[in-house]
C-alpha cells in the first residue's frame, strides 16, 4: 500500500541519528505516552500506545529531507514541546462567538477532550444516530478497534503515529442504516490553553444508505494573544457505507502561532457519495490530508480546499485518492491565495487500480499570489493502471489578472476594492460544492473576514 | 464641449501609437472613428478610459471642463466616461449583479446620491432590462463567464445603460458579432442616445454605423485623424476603402 508518506518513512531498519533538539522533542512526547499509560485501565490501549511510541522513537519527526515534508518545515514546531494536561474550565460564554448561526447538533472538544457540559445533550439525538466520546468507548477494551480500524495506514503517517501514542479522546459518530441525519453535526475543536496538545482521534461511520452533514471548526480561544500557540493533531476515520452520503466541511481558523495536523482516512463503499471541503485560514504551520479509498463501484467523491495564508504561514493541503473499482467519479478543486511570505503546499495523487475501468478523475489546483515573496509548491500526480479511464490533473499559479482589475475600475470601482472582489471570488469558488446555503454562507463569511481583515 | 482632445500622443512599450490626435465632441453627438488595423483606434479608446498600459507623452484631454488624463480609471468612470470593451473580461465567481450594484453605487456616490440596496437595485436594473429588451438571467451569472461573444457585448451595453454615462466609447463592440447580435448592440446604443449623452464609436466596419448613423465620421491613420466628414464618408469608405484617403493624405 502506497500512501502519501514518502518511501523514506517507514522502512528503515537502522536507527536514525537525531539532532539534540529533535531527540529532546521525541523524548518529551514519549514521556507523555508514559504519563497517559500510568493512569489507563485498558491494557490493550496501553500497549497500542506503547507500540506506537517505540516506532516513533525509531523514526522520529520527519525532516526536510523527507520528500513529503520538504516544504512543510517543522523546525519551529519541534522547538516547542507541547504539554498534555486535563482540560481547563471553559464556559459557554467563551465559545459563543465560534458557534454557527444555523441549527446544528453541537459537540465541543476542549484541548482534545470531549466536553459534555458544552456539547448538546446527546441522548436526544434522532433514532439511529449515536455520538459518544472516544474516552467512553475506550473504557470498554473490546471496543478499542472502533477507533483503530485503519491503524496500519494511520501509523504510516508520522503524525498518525504520534496520534496513536497520545490516543485518549475524540468523538465516535455513527449513523445507522437508512437513517438521514437532517440537521448538521457541528464539532467545535477549541484550543484553550497555551502550549497544549489537542490530540483527537475520531471515527465516523455511515451505514448503508445513511446520510450525514458534518461540520468541524478548529479555533483558538486566546487567538488575540499574539504568542498563543496550541498543537492540534487529529486523526479521523470515516467510513461511508453502501449508497451512503457524507458531506463534510472543515474550517481551520486557529491562532497564527498554532500548529494543525489532520489526517483523514476515508473509505467509501459502492454507490456512495462523499463531499469534503477544507477551508484553511489559521495556524503557523498546518497540514490537512485526505487518504481516500473508493472501494466499490459507482462511487462519487468530491474533495476541495480553499486556503488563505499570509505573513509567514505555511499551509499544506493534500489528497491521496484511490479508485479501486469500476465507474468511479472523483472531483477536486484546491485553491490558495497567498500573501506576505506565506508558503502554500499542495500535493495530490489519484491512483487508478486495474479494476477501476471507466474512472473519471479530475484534480485542479489554482493559486493566486498577492505578493512577490509568497511561494506555492504544488505536485499533482496521476498513477493509472486501468486502460479505459478519463483522468486529468492541472495546476496554475499566477497573480491577479490586470485586465480584470481594469475592467472593474472602468466601471467606477476603486482599485483596492476591485482587487478584493476578484481575490474573494477566486478563493470562494470551491465553496460552490457545499450544497447547504447556510453552511456555505457561514464559511464564506469566515474566509471573507480573514481576507479583508 | 464635452470632450476636447488636443495633440494627443501616446505610446505602448516605447512604440508611438498616437501621434497628435485632435477631436472635439459636443453633448449629444455621435462620432465614429474608423481606420485600418493598427491605426490606433483601440489605443485611443483605452487611453480615454485610463488603461495604464499606455503612456501619454504629449497633449491634453479635457472632459466636462476637467483634465481627464489626471484621473484614475475609476474617477473617469464615476464622472461619466464609459468604455465598452473590445474583449469584455471574464471574472469568475464575481456575480454580475453584485458587480453592477457596486458600480452603480460608485457612480451614485460621485453624484451625491444614496446607495441603492438590493431591492432598489433590482427594480432599477429591471427597468434597464426592459428598455434594452435583454434577458434578465445575465444578472444571475458570474461576470461574462460562459457568455457567448454576443452576450458579453450585450452585457457591456447593459452596464452602459445602468451607469448612465455622459460619454460612451465603444471599442470595436461590433467585432465578431453576427447580424442579430449586432442589431441588439445597435438598438441598445440608439435607445441610450440623448441630448446630453455623446458617443465615440470605434469600428472597422460600416455595418454597425448603418444602424447608428453617426453625426461625424473620422478616419484614423498612423495615429492621426486624416479625414473627417459626415455619415456619407462611411459609404465612400465602403466603396473605395481606405486607400484613396490614405494616398491623398500621404500626398499632402
Amino acid at each position: 500500500m502506497t500512501t502519501l508518506s514518502s518511501s523514506t518513512w517507514g522502512n528503515k531498519p537502522l536507527a536514525k541519528k537525531f539532532a539534540p533538539v529533535v531527540k529532546a522533542a521525541m523524548e518529551h512526547y514519549a514521556q507523555l505516552t508514559d504519563d497517559l499509560n500510568k493512569i489507563t485501565e485498558n491494557p490493550g490501549l496501553a500497549s497500542l500506545r506503547e507500540t506506537a511510541k517505540q516506532q516513533f522513537l525509531l523514526q522520529g519527526f520527519p525532516t526536510r529531507r523527507d520528500e513529503d515534508w520538504g516544504y512543510t518545515k517543522l523546525t519551529d514546531f519541534i522547538q516547542k514541546p507541547f504539554r498534555l494536561e486535563a482540560g481547563i474550565h471553559v464556559t459557554h460564554n467563551d465559545i459563543e462567538a465560534y458557534l454557527p448561526d444555523y441549527p446544528a447538533v453541537r459537540i465541543v472538544m476542549v484541548d482534545g477532550w470531549f466536553s459534555e457540559s458544552l456539547s448538546d445533550d446527546l441522548s436526544g439525538l434522532p433514532k439511529g444516530v449515536t455520538i459518544e466520546s472516544v474516552c467512553d468507548v475506550l473504557e470498554t477494551p473490546e471496543l478499542t478497534d472502533r477507533v483503530t480500524h485503519q491503524e496500519k495506514q494511520i501509523e504510516d503517517e508520522p503524525f498518525g503515529v504520534l496520534n496513536t501514542m497520545l490516543l485518549n479522546d475524540g468523538y465516535y459518530l455513527q449513523v445507522s442504516r437508512n437513517v438521514s441525519m437532517e440537521m448538521p453535526i457541528f464539532v467545535l475543536h477549541v484550543q484553550a490553553q497555551d502550549h497544549q496538545v489537542s490530540n483527537v482521534r475520531n471515527r465516523v461511520l455511515l451505514e448503508e444508505n445513511a446520510e450525514l452533514t458534518l461540520v468541524e471548526s478548529f479555533v483558538s480561544l486566546n487567538a488575540s494573544e499574539s504568542e498563543f500557540s496550541g498543537f492540534t493533531n487529529v486523526v479521523t476515520e470515516i467510513e461511508v457505507g453502501q449508497a451512503a452520503r457524507c458531506k463534510q466541511v472543515v474550517l481551520q481558523a486557529l491562532a497564527p502561532r498554532s500548529y494543525y495536523f489532520n489526517n483523514q482516512f476515508i473509505e467509501q463503499a459502492e454507490n456512495s457519495v462523499l463531499n469534503t471541503l477544507y477551508a484553511g485560514i489559521g495556524g503557523q504551520t498546518s497540514r490537512h490530508q485526505n487518504h481516500l479509498k473508493m472501494n466499490g463501484k459507482n462511487i462519487e467523491s468530491s474533495q476541495n480546499s480553499a486556503c488563505y495564508a499570509e505573513d509567514s504561514q505555511i499551509m499544506d493541503s493534500r489528497t491521496y485518492t484511490e479508485h479501486n473499482e469500476f465507474n468511479g467519479v472523483s472531483r477536486q478543486l484546491h485553491k490558495y491565495v497567498l500573501s506576505g511570505q506565506a508558503v502554500g503546499v499542495f500535493d495530490g495523487m489519484i491512483k487508478v487500480a486495474q479494476a477501476a475501468q471507466k474512472t473519471d478523475g479530475q484534480m485542479d489546483n489554482k493559486n493566486l499570489l498577492l505578493s512577490d515573496s509568497a511561494q506555492m509548491d504544488t505536485k499533482p500526480k496521476l498513477e493509472i493502471y486501468a486502460d479505459d479511464v478519463k483522468c486529468s490533473h492541472g495546476s496554475a499559479t499566477g497573480q491577479i489578472n490586470r485586465d480584470q482589475i481594469f475592467y472593474l475600475q472602468a466601471r467606477g470601482i476603486r482599485k483596492p476594492q476591485a482587487i478584493r472582489m476578484i481575490t474573494e471570488a477566486f478563493l470562494l469558488e470551491p465553496l460552490e460544492t457545499v450544497s447547504q446555503p447556510a453552511i456555505r454562507d457561514w464559511l464564506a463569511g469566515a474566509l471573507s473576514q480573514k481576507l479583508n481583515g | 464641449m464635452l470632450l476636447k482632445v488636443e495633440n494627443l500622443q501616446a505610446q505602448i512599450d516605447e512604440k508611438q501609437i498616437l501621434k497628435g490626435l485632435n477631436i472635439e465632441v459636443k453633448p449629444g453627438e455621435v462620432h465614429a472613428i474608423m481606420g485600418p488595423n493598427g491605426s490606433g483606434k483601440s489605443t485611443f479608446a483605452n487611453v480615454l478610459a485610463g488603461r495604464d498600459d499606455y503612456e501619454v507623452t504629449e497633449g491634453n484631454v479635457e472632459f466636462d471642463g476637467e483634465d481627464l488624463l489626471e484621473m484614475d480609471p475609476e474617477e473617469r468612470a464615476r464622472k461619466g466616461v464609459f468604455l465598452a470593451f473590445q474583449y469584455p473580461v471574464e471574472i469568475p465567481g464575481v456575480s454580475n449583479k453584485l458587480f453592477m450594484q457596486t458600480a452603480v453605487n460608485a457612480v451614485r456616490e460621485e453624484k451625491g446620491l444614496p446607495a441603492l440596496d438590493m431591492f432598489d437595485f433590482d427594480e432599477y436594473a429591471q427597468a434597464k432590462i426592459d428598455l434594452l429588451g435583454m434577458s434578465a438571467d445575465l444578472l444571475e451569472r458570474s461576470v461574462n463567464v460562459g457568455f457567448s461573444g454576443g452576450e458579453k457585448k450585450r452585457n457591456d451595453i447593459f452596464q452602459m445603460a445602468l451607469l448612465e454615462p455622459k460619454l460612451c466609447i465603444l471599442d470595436e463592440t461590433d467585432s465578431g458579432l453576427d447580424i442579430d447580435a449586432l442589431r441588439v448592440v445597435a438598438n441598445g446604443v440608439n435607445a441610450l442616445r440623448s441630448e446630453a449623452r455623446s458617443f465615440i464609436v470605434v469600428t472597422h466596419y460600416q455595418r454597425l454605423l448603418d444602424y447608428i448613423k453617426p453625426d461625424h465620421v473620422h478616419v484614423l491613420f498612423n495615429g492621426k485623424i486624416v479625414k473627417s466628414g459626415g455619415f456619407e464618408l462611411v459609404h465612400e469608405l465602403e466603396e473605395n476603402g481606405y486607400d484613396n484617403i490614405i494616398q491623398q493624405y500621404l500626398g499632402e
